[in-house]
């Protein structure tokens, strides 16, 4: 049983930390908390049903069509919502964020209603493989531990060595002397949506596996996946990951021993953490001098 | 002075015209020789807009009563709000179709929340509200001289399904997942009250759940590993769907019970993948695909009037809520009003339309405590297990 729960909990946590990683992607460069994000992805994942559903088409391709609307949405966002903002404040930039997500479950709710639909995922929570007597491992959690394992490889390797990835972690650290060494701030901020918009779209497509699809389905994961970011440090995005997996085992440990206490278990450790570490569990902490 | 008795008289006289309007008998608000205007409330959009269809269900019977010719020469007028399952639009929408519309009653209107928000101000305005689409007991206790449910209570709904667990399934081992609010908590005691007639038996694991979370697999594991046999479930469609999905990852198939919330079979056999085959539910209507008369004259005129719906549950629900109103409307005859249609209300003993018997007393608004026991089938049908059925532990009869 504790190995189920250990397995469960993993899987889960990933899930949190793979969406946490689009949330902390966008804090990174900008200090904008997205609080789209969530939306954002739920409407990726309608695009890919809607082509699943109507068109007929394969998976592989209805993934690779969503992964470019993806792309265009997080670009479309950032250029026509936030762009615009004039002298805009962090807090101004998070404001759009909160009517962005609006306009988008709103305009799920138009085009798609309001019914629960079923995602046709190819990666189901029903076919699980016995790894040891007693312990089973879906291909949906065997799914996101491959990918998540990915997309932590490809990140670190692109903001090591690629130029756009360097100038990326340069725009987090100071936007004018960013501009200054030649950096189009507002092109790494387009690539920057557009990248976040993508990683959420991927985990959105699980998380909708493994529930249902509806308009409002992802406002749920969002808070889990911004508590599992803010717990293993925002700017950190293998802190995040670990921040994502620790919640994940946390609640299901918690949840298994005091079911009535598990809702509210992890926001408990996060209060916890932010009050004896604020910058996350695993980031470091940076203090800028004025 | 006798031009002053002369203008006495006159003033006197248009005194009287005055009054004349005052004293007179009220009109019954809502209701004129042409026609009878009722409404009712429901999310037509936002999050909770599935459960939308109730509203536009009952919309079947009205025209079709208005295809027969009305009720006593009257046709009716039917008004739909969208509350956007909102309390406070629902207290909105409701005044504007009190205040401009002049509505006689209301009919089902979906939300607990959004009914206790003008459950009052419907009866301070005398206008009468015929079957809420919620079960609850302050709906009909005490008694509303204006209100009269028809939903049967989730307790005794549990109570009935618990019975049948125990008697007919032979389950000894039953664990309960709820959604930790009145509605999960009813549910819960239902059951606990059934089992408590059994020697005392109990559940083996009892599972609280707030409604959004979307990971399950803790709880689930905990149910396995009590040897739950059977596994009742008070929660929305969407915790039903992830319950299932999670259970079928760690490879634990209890026997599952439900009310009739998820009793939408099609709905839910589509957003679960067909897991939902095999579950037990509660149902306060025929099958859709039954063939009582009635239920087949009600879905041919849904397939003519509405071909666009689809023929579900909670569609077919807003026909069931209707049903006794308009029964009370033919029974005062030509002369209605409020009054009037309060004691047919009243007296209404043992009617039964699609869904079950309805006798209410003007002591007595809660409606009936029978369920049926159905079980989904294949792609989505409705196997009906056990006919209507009352809560002989009801105490409140």
């Amino acid at each position: 049983m504790i190995g189920q729960l250990i397995i469960e909990g993993l899987a889960i946590g990933a899930c949190y930390g793979l969406f946490g990683v689009a949330v902390a992607i966008i804090y990174k460069t900008s200090e904008v908390v997205n609080f789209g994000q969530g939306e954002m992805g739920m409407i990726s994942t309608f695009i890919a049903y809607h082509i699943l559903i109507q068109y007929q088409f394969p998976f592989w391709l209805a993934f690779i069509i969503t992964m470019i609307f993806a792309i265009l949405l997080g670009m479309f966002i950032e250029f026509f919502l936030l762009r615009p903002a004039k002298d805009p404040t962090v807090l101004g930039l998070i404001i759009i964020t909160l009517g962005a997500e609006m306009m988008l479950m709103s305009l799920v709710g138009w085009k798609w209603g309001a019914e629960q639909k079923d995602f046709a995922f190819p990666l189901s929570v029903r076919d699980t493989h016995e790894i040891l007597p007693g312990l089973k491992l879906n291909e949906w959690t065997m799914g996101v531990f491959i990918l998540t394992a990915l997309i932590m490889v490809l990140l670190y390797l692109f903001f090591r060595y690629s130029n756009l990835g360097v100038a990326m972690r340069a725009t987090q650290q100071n936007q004018n002397a960013a501009k200054i060494m030649g950096i189009k701030v507002e092109r790494v901020f387009s690539f920057t949506w557009a990248m976040s918009s993508v990683i959420g779209a991927v985990a959105a497509m699980f998380f909708a596996a493994r529930s249902v699809l509806d308009p409002t389905y992802m406002m749920e994961p969002f808070m889990r996946a911004f508590a599992a970011a803010v717990l293993g440090g925002l700017t950190s995005i293998p802190g995040v990951v670990l921040g994502g997996i620790s919640l994940g085992l946390i609640e299901n440990f918690f949840g298994y021993a005091w079911p009535h206490w598990k809702p509210i278990v992890a926001f408990v450790v996060i209060i916890l953490v932010l009050t004896l570490k604020p910058s996350g569990l695993f980031a470091k902490h940076y203090v800028k001098k004025v | 002075m006798k031009g002053f008795e002369i203008r006495g008289y006159v003033i006197l006289a248009l005194a009287a015209l005055f009054l004349l309007p005052l004293t007179a008998p009220a009109a019954t608000p809502g209701v004129d020789k042409n026609e009878i205007r009722i409404a009712q409330w429901g999310p037509q959009t936002g999050p909770a807009a599935p459960w939308g269809s109730v509203a536009r269900g009952s919309d079947i019977l009205f025209q079709l009563v208005n295809e027969e010719g009305g009720i006593h020469g009257r046709k009716i007028r039917y008004f739909v709000r969208d509350d956007q399952y909102n309390p406070a639009m629902t207290v909105s929408v409701v005044k504007e179709l009190v205040e401009r519309r002049g509505v006689f009653a209301f009919v089902g209107g979906v939300s607990g929340a959004g009914g206790m928000a003008v459950k009052d101000y419907l009866a301070q305005n005398k206008v009468i509200w015929v079957s809420p689409a919620t079960a609850l007991n302050e709906y009909v206790f005490p008694v509303n001289p204006y209100l009269f449910g028809m939903y049967p209570l989730y307790d005794d709904e549990a109570s009935v399904l618990t019975k049948y667990i125990v008697e007919t399934l032979k389950a000894k081992k039953i664990g309960f997942f709820y959604q930790n609010d009145q509605y999960g908590k009813d549910g819960l005691t239902g059951t606990k009250k059934r089992l408590a007639s059994y020697n005392n038996m109990s559940l083996v694991e009892e599972i609280p759940v707030e409604p959004g979370e979307k990971d399950l697999s803790s709880q689930m594991l905990r149910f396995k590993n009590s040897g739950a046999e059977v596994v009742i479930m008070w929660v929305n469609p969407t915790t039903a769907t992830i319950a299932l999905k999670t259970s079928a990852t760690i490879g634990f198939s209890p026997q599952w019970v439900s009310s009739n919330t998820l009793s939408d079979y099609a709905l839910m056999n589509a957003i679960t993948g067909g897991l939902w085959e095999g579950v037990i539910t509660g149902a306060f209507a025929l099958p859709p695909d039954s063939d009582n008369p009635l239920m087949v004259r009600y879905r041919e005129a849904a397939k003519r009037l509405s071909p666009e719906e689809r023929w579900g549950t909670f569609y077919l629900a807003g026909i069931a809520f209707a049903e006794p109103l308009v029964e009370a409307l033919k029974m005062v005859g030509p002369n209605l009003t409020t009054e009037a249609c309060l004691d047919a209300l009243n007296s209404i003993t043992d009617f039964q339309g699609i869904g079950p018997k309805i006798t209410w007393r003007a002591d007595q608004h809660q409606g009936t405590d029978s369920i049926q026991i159905q079980k989904c089938g294949p792609g989505g049908t409705a196997i009906l297990l056990q006919d209507w059925t009352s809560n002989d532990l009801a105490t409140w009869k």
